[in-house]
């Protein structure tokens, strides 16, 4: 390729994907200038009284919740792969469910099922006469958060190591059986080395919702960065504080992105053909085999079948009360909002994937990173930023309006593409994330053979690419979808004139102190969540075999 | 050539999507710039049903289409601050006076001179210069335990931190508003000093560390933690009335008892309605505004949520009846908001969570 060429092809995927990126960079611009700010008298108030408490806290809910789903996403996903046992089948997908709960709507069930009138205490003081002590059935402790984190962001760690052990591992690991290494032995000596560049994207993924998530830490009264943030924003009215804190957050994110990436960095898994051996698992014997089955039904119990069952039956308590005919106009609403910023997501992945893997250079490096930037901006400062843009669009227009005589004029602020603009925003990470590694997967040799035959970039990505990363994409696409379905605070805070989503609707009544109210929302956003996974399960399983 | 074909494509579909997604939303919105257009824009932080009804209503008999906007306080007064002039809003309904006086405090309310109003909502639930109106009022009582604690044994939230309760008191976190306005109504009544005093003490005598909301604070008393729980009267009601049997169960065994009878009165806030200065449809918003004043919406707005009524013509609600008539602390309640700060700084200090 000379020079000329390079440059010409430049040209398309660098202008869109440039484009992207500013919108990306906007809102982390608007942080990092308020870090170098000069500090006012909140800022010591802070430091001395709140600082210390909300950095401990923090510290202590990431490494606590960082070690428990590593160990239990890390250990479910090996016994999935490598053992057979009763319904393994089921569980493989069945143990990402877990991921269909919000963890905010988790802990709201959870401390329904738990606290004095929940159905534990109250079965056993009226069937039994027994009064517990309340402090066993505590849930909104730090530890408490620790176990809501760990059940329902531990399908991230699963998920990504289940998928690298079926379609990468079987060499390592059927070699070394037969060179007669024992099974506790492969795991620690071989599986975890290997797959530890997934267990650390899974964990980069549960450490960055950690620290993002205000829902749980909020309704448990549990004081971390997150509700720092937001109690001087909002409680302090110290915007100038509030984005102080925000970035501290914000390089604490690209932190953890940074380690990730330099740990995947050096290595690079591509498959040298298109079919990749999948391990076959290995029936289990005797007690073993029921205690594996025990462990995995277990967790499953108590990460979705438990919190699934009571919010069922909360939804019956109160359907008539909340079933209107409004409520259509819920699912309506928040079915649309996600699908039109998924697919905006997807289109800007692509073209961000496709264009920084083409051309290798140190600026699509930094493209590349900056991308994955989005995901690691607090909400609020999302928020602040993108109302601050559409105030001085709306500004323009109102002057362009003004001078062409017109007497009506179109004010974005109150449509969707405020709220739309920022999902992309804060989801283009996760899309790009799961269509580069796509691309990463398989490789260049395809698209430099069909560059050689003859057709063109744009020809090779439409007839080669995408077809060759089709379950990337899918799986972009639900992950994007589920988040956005989920996603609170922009929501919140961005919402047009009489519009809610389900998660906002659950959220509300939620904070009306009416959490029986709020299960029918959340048990829709649940099924649609998992009937998603489930679908995907299916396609990439078909696709896989 | 295929090269521009595809950003064509893909330009037209970004296009064609965000045009999908704010057609969607037009029929309601697109006439919002305009002057003299008949509507009304509120943004909301409370979610009734009731409400819906009551803006019905409204249309049905001024057509005027009330258009909404709910969600948290917070994040709509921090909306308007980053909106500033230009917000679309005509109304904010909130609860809490203190946030009412901080919308005020940043500019973004107008006063409205209304003899409605005026003859409608009492003066110490108005702001001084009418730039907010309450609509409900509510009051922080002390509930207590039926079987544990006899009514004559309470009097005061300042006895509260005194040793006979040591261990034996619940209140939720601090970050939390009701806590907030009742420390910053003790700034006024008793001093800044005084008030730290209390919430130190109080923070001495907490059976433990402040968690959950309201509701969890009355579950606890019953539960044993504690004997007795600082909570907002309608809380009360909504779990005498949930379909629940637990919850009834729960609140069936608390008595409410409203403090400081014989000195400064129980703390009392609202939840009220405010004109945006930036506001389009002035004419539209004062006749909402006083729609929701009168004793038909006021009856419903207040009893849905059992909070009593500004309109002193409205009775309450018979369950509200039935706790007796009370003493209330004698502030303007824009104190609320003045010492809201101050309030803040000293739950840090102390360390109430």
């Amino acid at each position: 390729m000379n020079w000329h060429a390079v440059k010409r092809q430049l040209n398309g995927w660098a202008i869109l994907s440039f484009l992207a990126i500013l919108l990306i960079v906007l809102p982390g611009v608007v942080v990092l200038v308020e870090l170098f700010a000069p500090v006012n008298e909140n800022w010591q108030h802070i430091q001395e009284y709140l600082l210390p408490r909300y950095v401990r806290n923090t510290l202590f809910i990431m490494l606590a919740t960082g070690l428990l789903t590593t160990v239990i996403g890390t250990s479910l996903a090996w016994f999935v792969t490598v053992y057979d046992f009763p319904f393994r089948r089921f569980f493989k997908w069945a143990l990402i469910l877990p991921l269909a709960i919000p963890p905010y709507i988790g802990a709201y069930t959870y401390h329904g099922i738990l606290n004095y009138t929940g159905v534990i205490q109250t079965t056993l003081r009226n069937q039994f006469g027994i009064t517990v002590d309340q402090s066993y059935f505590n849930i909104m402790s730090i530890q408490g958060t620790v176990f809501i984190f760990t059940l329902f962001l531990y399908p991230y760690i699963y998920t990504i190591t289940r998928a690298f052990l079926h379609n990468q591992s079987s060499s390592m690991i059927e070699n070394a059986r037969i060179l007669g290494r024992g099974s506790w032995d492969i795991f620690f000596t071989v599986v975890i080395p290997i797959s530890r560049v997934a267990i650390i994207g899974g964990v980069s993924l549960v450490l960055m919702e950690v620290l993002n998530d205000y829902g749980v830490v909020k309704y448990f009264g549990i004081q971390t960065f997150s509700t720092a943030i937001f109690s001087t924003w909002f409680g302090m009215k110290d915007t100038s504080s509030a984005l102080k804190l925000a970035g501290t957050l914000m390089i604490l994110v690209i932190a953890i992105l940074t380690m990730e990436r330099l740990v995947r960095g050096r290595k690079q898994f591509s498959y040298a053909s298109t079919k990749v051996k999948p391990l076959k698992p290995r029936p289990l014997q005797g007690w073993h085999r029921y205690a594996v089955f025990a462990y995995v039904s277990i967790v499953f119990a108590i990460a979705f079948v438990i919190p699934f069952t009571q919010l069922t039956a909360w939804t019956f308590l109160t359907f008539d009360t909340v079933f209107t005919e409004e409520f259509w106009q819920l699912v309506w609403n928040t079915v649309r909002v996600a699908f039109i910023a998924t697919v905006i997501i997807l289109l800007f992945a692509l073209i961000i994937a496709n264009y920084t893997r083409l051309f290798p250079s140190n600026m699509t490096r930094v493209i590349s990173k900056v991308t994955t930037l989005g995901y690691s901006i607090p909400g609020a400062a999302i928020a602040i930023a993108v109302i601050t843009l559409f105030l001085w669009l709306d500004d323009k227009v109102l002057d362009m309006a003004k001078a062409l005589d017109l007497s009506q004029t179109f004010v974005f602020r109150t449509t969707l593409i405020m709220l739309i603009f920022a999902y992309v925003i804060r989801f283009l990470a996760i899309g790009y994330n799961s269509i580069e590694s796509g691309f990463e997967k398989v490789g260049k040799s395809f698209t430099e053979a069909s560059r050689m035959l003859g057709w063109n970039t744009v020809q090779t990505f439409f007839r080669v690419d995408i077809p060759m990363i089709k379950g990337a994409i899918m799986s972009a696409f639900i992950l994007v979808f589920i988040d956005i379905m989920k996603e609170l605070p922009l929501t919140l805070f961005l919402q047009p004139f009489n519009f809610s989503t389900l998660a906002t609707q659950a959220f509300k009544y939620v904070s009306d102190e009416k959490i029986h109210e709020a299960a029918l929302a959340s048990i829709v956003i649940v099924l649609m969540s998992g009937l998603l996974i489930f679908v995907s399960h299916k396609v990439l399983d078909k696709e896989a075999d | 050539m295929n090269k521009k074909y595809a950003a064509l494509g893909i330009s037209a579909a970004l296009t064609t999507s965000l045009l999908a997604a704010c057609a969607s939303t037009d029929e309601t919105t697109s006439n919002e710039g305009s002057d003299d257009s008949n509507v009304v824009n509120v943004y909301s932080s409370r979610h009734y049903d009731v409400d819906q009804q009551l803006y019905k209503q409204f249309e049905e008999e001024t057509g005027i289409k009330v258009n909404v906007v709910e969600g948290k306080s917070d994040e709509l007064l921090e909306r308007l601050n980053t909106e500033g002039e230009s917000t679309e809003a005509d109304l904010f309904i909130t609860a809490d006076a203190g946030n009412l006086y901080q919308a005020k405090e940043a500019g973004h309310l107008q006063a409205v001179d209304s003899d409605e109003l005026e003859s409608n909502i009492p003066a110490k639930y108005r702001d001084t210069d009418n730039e907010w109106f309450g609509l409900t009022k509510r009051a922080r009582v002390i509930v207590y335990s039926k079987d544990r604690v006899k009514p004559e044994e309470l009097s005061t939230y300042e006895a509260l931190t005194e040793e006979q309760w040591n261990g034996k008191v619940l209140v939720r976190p601090s970050e939390n508003m009701y806590n907030i306005s009742l420390l910053a109504s003790f700034i006024e009544v008793n001093g800044v000093d005084e008030a730290k005093e209390w919430a130190k003490g109080l923070v001495n005598n907490m059976a433990r560390d402040p968690q959950g909301n309201d509701r969890d604070q009355a579950k606890a008393v019953v539960a044993g933690e504690g004997d007795v729980a600082i909570m907002n009267t309608y809380y009360m009601g909504l779990m005498l009335n949930s379909e629940d049997e637990e919850e009834k169960k729960v609140a069936e065994e608390l008595g409410v008892f409203f403090p400081n009878q014989d000195t400064t009165g129980t703390h009392v806030n609202i939840s009220g309605i405010a004109m945006t200065k930036a506001s389009k449809n002035t004419e539209n918003a004062q006749k909402l505004m006083e729609f929701m004043s009168e004793p038909s919406a006021q009856e419903k707005f207040a009893s849905v949520n059992y909070e009593y009524p500004v309109n002193e013509s409205v009775e309450p609600n018979e369950l509200l009846q039935s706790w007796g008539e009370f003493k209330e602390q004698d502030i303007n309640l824009s104190v609320l908001g003045e010492n809201q700060q101050e309030a803040i700084r000293i739950f840090n200090e102390v360390g109430w969570k």
